[in-house]
């Protein structure tokens, strides 16, 4: 019954035996421990389980643990490296884009792979790009900020961008 | 970081690199050794009586572990509680069992609780439970449950009305028969769902040995929990041990007892295995508390020159299938002492029914009262404005409470506002909106066939509900002061316990800002904590706005007593006496000789040490404090909205948004901007987009996120802030509060520019939700006439 | 969730009356019928496999032809429980004569959904419903039709 997937996750391949079923945001949270995912609805709404995988943004309650046989991803725990804050990191924690903090990491995936698609996006373009999370504290207004510092600074820093 | 004033500064929060790395701790993220999933099987049905239940195939599937009825419950746990039952309202409060016994009320309502290995697993076991239902007639809105002949949800609880509630003022008759003007509205505020981002959840671990409970779950106010659930299962309170770090998200909807935490906490005592329940979003939508869900019929009494000289309420609030725990006091209390707003209404007389409906139980959701009471009195002073033919703001600067007139008590004598000017705030919201340019604008807009309306909303809110003494004549179950522990450690580092318990709402940051001001210790040396009963001295949570004024209040006099105690160990240790010290910048000198000086960290040492303390002194530098406020606040503000109705779609597109706001005194301003943005946008979608509907069999239409509008990124725009300082005069800082703030101000502030950019086409009054679907009709129906 | 909808037959009412009351029919038209099987007068238990959205499943129930004035009118109550929920609908369906001996049928109804499957399938139930009707009567049309 059980199948076996090879999946690298922020670096590190894991393999495991997991079943058909499994939703890939439980095989992050239940099988690897790495709770910085959330679920905040069932019907891919919220995007609070936003990964990168294979490059994509991917909401990781839409994708089952077998679907990622092979694939690398990373997870909000995997961003920073050597810890030093990706700048989508630092804008949030700057402009004050979080309040409980729960939808949080799919937001930044989501803009992680928002400013590799577009490095200047524009504010219209920034809350288009958020269309598939949901936020229920901040209003938004300082998300967007946060983004734009971002691009900002990652425009001023190319090397700093952090997604190799 | 050394500030001399805990005010004006916008540090990052403290709490963020946790949260911002996935590091965060909420409930789910809890694993504990041996840890099983439970799943609750709920009813299909709105109203039916349970024939039988048959969980013999369900017992036999994988993983399982037990399964429980609500009949294997009825010894182990009593009844969910109902804390609020305002007095003099003839309350009569149903039963309301953790899982149904004979009959289920509601589609949602608990059926059976399975324990399984996983979670997959007791979910494939609850579906394979098998209940025999009998169904009965089922009602949904509160009229048709009042009316005769409507289906009884309970035998004790005659035509459904749980309870009626009246306060008045002045004489209401009196004054509609003198006034110039006098009219009825009908006003529906639709229910809704509050949404956070974080489903309600326990995880539930019972140690045979110690007999102790150790419960996480996501709460506003953990030692609520504690107390009543030691009420519920005959645990004491000394065995029972609330956590409640990270929450995502609250808005009133982890304020109620929630019958999953006491059934996980009951089935892990009766397994002596942790139990985890984490709602899924489809079942949080029907099992977690809604809000609003009322019908208000006002009538008004008015002078020609525009001011309103009485107002009558009958309001008619949606408990749904039963009474949750602080419910009755959200249409009651809550929402007639705010239903005059900012305005001098001598003569007020308020009815509220609380009726009882085959739906989800309602209870607090942001603003809990006061977003009902101020749609209604904004509607009001716009409805007297277009009848009178006058400005909106001269309507509302006739009925302003004077700024002289503080501390105000309204006409029944129920509460007193502490302060405020209310005429500032306008008159600085007119200025950032250009008023004059705008009304042009809008001219010009109308001639060109535009829809383009001007939306004002004056309001107050209360918060910091106090003093207890008031609290307990209210009716509601416990105190409403709050506590502060500060702990001086021997090495100068600080831990401040509190008794509040925020989702979100920054106090790891702007409490450590406040002990800042008051002891000069870096915030980088404080630790705030809450979320923890064992540590903590009871208090009572976050919600209703009072956190920071109540809590941060206890807070900064619990580390004045530590100031004082530092000074005279200080001035101990320069050999002077305590009159000739002064504490400065977290030291304490010599008056005159800021050289003879003896740090902080000096001080904490000599107090732990306590090898050299003052005759009388005490060792140790730890002191708590229970700050009970003599009155409550009230912030205010006038928010202004622009919208622009596109007559092909129907949607009403918010052009500009200005908010000025009085909270107080500021402390982190940019958290204070933040919780403004959030509670905007909120109440604005209340206004737009959210609305829970039922059919007439009491099924959830808009049961999940794709069929409940949430506003996104794009909804709205930027909204344009400002505040001005008007000090609460009963708390040291001279604090209001701010959570709520927005949400109650933007939605009659977007409604009444809905209204206004609709009135060429006649219309004077437009019930939310302002959906594109529904004022689309109006367009053409209007056109087609 | 009401229903209505108008359907033409090109068959004579006697003829489509009999159908549509007739189990076998109804087994065979009805999409998802696993099993039909008579307990009572025009009353029949019945297992039908259904997805709506994207909750598929087996629901078993009954179904129960009523008020009949043949061949002019009747109603129809079906009812179904299974592990997405339970889906309940009752309705009435009125037959009369089309032009050029074809039959007119206008029916109307009203479907509830329950339970899991209420909570994500609300508004893709009316197209789901309206599609099964519609699928019914097509298929008791050729199977008249094909004689």
């Amino acid at each position: 019954m059980k199948q076996q997937v090879t999946i690298t996750v922020n670096g590190t391949t894991h393999t495991n035996e997991v079943e058909p079923r499994l939703l890939l945001v439980h095989y992050l949270r239940d099988v690897l421990d790495l709770t910085g995912t959330h679920v905040g609805c069932d019907t891919s709404q919220c995007g609070a389980c936003t990964i990168e995988m294979n490059g994509s943004a991917v909401k990781s309650c839409t994708v089952l643990a077998v679907q990622a046989d092979g694939a690398e991803i990373t997870t909000i725990e995997g961003l920073a490296k050597g810890g030093e804050l990706h700048p989508i990191q630092e804008g949030f924690w700057e402009m004050h884009g979080l309040q409980c903090g729960f939808c949080t990491p799919g937001m930044i995936m989501t803009s992680v792979n928002l400013l590799k698609n577009n490095p200047h996006p524009t504010e219209a373009e920034i809350r288009h790009g958020l269309e598939g999370n949901l936020c229920r504290c901040t209003g938004y207004q300082n998300i967007v900020k946060a983004i734009q510092y971002a691009a900002d600074k990652m425009s001023a820093e190319p090397a700093a961008a952090g997604d190799d | 970081m050394v500030a001399s004033s805990p005010f004006g500064s916008s540090i990052k929060r403290r709490e963020d690199p946790r949260l911002i790395t996935g590091a965060g701790h909420y409930t789910d993220d809890v694993r504990l050794p041996g840890m099983l999933s439970m799943a609750i099987l709920r009813s299909p049905h709105a109203h039916a009586r349970i024939v039988n239940i048959d969980t013999s195939a369900a017992k036999a599937m994988p993983g399982v572990v037990a399964i429980y009825t609500g009949a294997d419950l009825v010894d182990l746990v009593a009844p969910v509680p109902c804390a609020w039952q305002p007095k003099n309202s003839d309350i009569k409060v149903p039963e309301y069992r953790p899982l149904a016994v004979d009959t289920v009320r509601y589609v949602g309502d608990g059926v059976a609780a399975v324990v399984a290995e996983n979670r997959y697993m007791a979910e494939d076991a609850a579906a394979a439970i098998n209940v025999q239902y009998d169904t009965l007639p089922v009602v949904v809105h509160q009229l048709d449950a009042m009316k005769d002949g409507a289906p009884q949800l309970y035998d004790s609880v005659p035509n459904n009305v749980a309870f009626h509630f009246h306060l008045e003022g002045g004489d209401v008759d009196a004054a509609f028969q003198k006034a110039d003007l006098t009219f009825k509205q009908r006003l529906v505020n639709q229910r809704l769902i509050p949404n956070a981002m974080e489903t309600r959840g326990a995880v539930a671990s019972y140690q045979r040995g110690s007999n102790e409970l150790t419960l996480w779950c996501t709460t506003q106010n953990p030692h609520i929990v504690r107390f009543l659930m030691s009420l519920c299962t005959n645990i004491p309170e000394t065995q029972i041990r609330v956590l409640s770090q990270d929450i995502g998200g609250g808005f009133g909807s982890k304020i109620a007892m929630q019958a999953g935490e006491m059934i996980a906490s009951v089935i892990s005592k009766d397994l002596l295995r942790p139990i985890k329940w984490m709602e899924d979003r489809s079942e949080n939508y029907v099992s977690t508390t809604h809000g609003r869900d009322h019908v208000d019929d006002v009538e008004v009494a008015a002078m020609k020159d525009g001011r309103v000289v009485g107002l009558k309420v009958t309001a008619y609030a949606n408990m749904g299938a039963y009474l949750s725990t602080a419910a009755p006091g959200v249409p009651t209390w809550l929402f007639t002492v705010t239903q005059s707003g900012a305005y001098d209404i001598p003569n007020v007389a308020s009815d509220v029914y609380g009726v009882l409906t085959n739906t989800t139980a309602t209870d607090a959701y942001r603003g809990a009262g006061r977003p009902e009471a101020t749609y209604l009195i904004e509607r009001v002073m716009d409805l007297v404005a277009k009848k009178l033919n006058l400005d909106p703001t001269e309507v509302r600067r006739k009925n302003f409470i004077p700024s002289d007139a503080f501390p105000y008590s309204i006409a029944s004598g129920a509460i007193a506002y502490d302060s405020g000017d209310y005429d500032k705030t306008l008159d600085r919201a007119l200025e950032m909106i250009d008023y004059a340019a705008l009304r042009k604008e809008q001219e010009q807009a109308r001639a060109e066939g535009r829809l383009f309306g001007v939306g004002f909303s004056t309001y107050i809110e209360v918060c910091g509900l106090a003093p207890s003494a008031a609290a307990g004549a209210m009716g509601f179950g416990g105190g409403l002061y709050e506590s502060a522990v500060v702990r001086v450690h021997p090495t100068g580092k600080v831990t401040v316990l509190t008794g509040i318990n925020p989702q979100g709402q920054g106090e790891g940051t702007t409490f450590a800002q406040l002990l800042n001001g008051e002891l000069g210790v870096p915030v980088e040396d404080i630790e705030i904590v809450w979320g923890d009963t064992d540590r903590i001295p009871m208090g009572w949570g976050t919600y209703g706005s009072r956190s920071t004024a109540v809590g941060g209040s206890a807070l900064v006099f619990a580390a004045r007593k530590v100031r004082d105690k530092m000074m005279k160990i200080g001035a101990h240790l320069l050999e002077v006496s305590p009159e000739e010290v002064v504490f400065d910048q977290g030291s304490v000198h010599v008056k005159g000789a800021p050289d003879q000086v003896k740090s902080f960290g000096e001080i904490a040492l000599a107090a732990y040490t306590a090898w050299n303390m003052p005759e009388g002194v005490t060792p140790g530098l730890d002191e708590s404090y229970f700050f009970d406020p003599v009155s409550n606040t009230f912030p205010f503000g006038a928010h202004v909205c622009v919208v622009e109705i596109d007559k092909d779609s129907g949607k009403a597109d918010v052009r500009r948004y200005v908010a000025v706001d009085d909270v107080g005194n500021v402390i982190n301003p940019m958290i204070v901007d933040g919780q403004i943005h959030g509670g905007i946008a909120q109440g604005l979608a209340q206004a737009v987009l959210e609305t829970a509907v039922y059919d007439d069999n009491g099924q959830l239409l808009s049961g999940t996120m794709m069929d409940y509008a949430i506003p996104k990124a794009s909804s709205f725009p930027n909204y344009e802030l400002d505040r001005t300082v008007t000090p609460c005069p009963f708390n040291p800082m001279g604090l209001k509060g701010v959570g709520e703030a927005g949400t109650i101000a933007s939605t009659p502030a977007i409604m009444n520019a809905i209204v206004d950019a609709l009135s060429p086409l006649g219309v004077e009054h437009f019930d939310m939700p302002a959906s594109p679907q529904r004022i689309w009709q109006l367009v053409h129906e209007q056109k087609g006439n | 969730m009401k229903i209505t909808g108008k359907h033409t037959i090109n068959a004579p009412r006697d003829q489509v009356w009999g159908r549509l009351i007739d189990p076998d029919s109804i087994a065979a038209c009805l999409p998802g019928v696993e099993t039909l099987d008579k307990v009572g007068d025009d009353e029949y238990s019945m297992a039908m496999n259904i997805g709506i959205g994207m909750v598929k499943g087996t629901y078993t129930g009954k179904v129960r032809l009523s008020n009949m004035n043949e061949p002019t009118d009747y109603q129809m109550y079906v009812e179904g429980s299974g592990r997405p929920g339970f889906i309940k609908g009752t309705g009435t369906v009125r037959l009369a004569d089309g032009e050029n001996s074809t039959t007119d049928i206008e029916y109307n109804g009203d479907v509830e959904v329950g339970g899991p499957v209420g909570a994500v399938a609300q508004r893709m139930l009316g197209g789901v419903a309206n599609r099964m009707v519609g699928q019914f009567f097509g298929c008791v049309e050729s199977k008249i039709t094909g004689e």
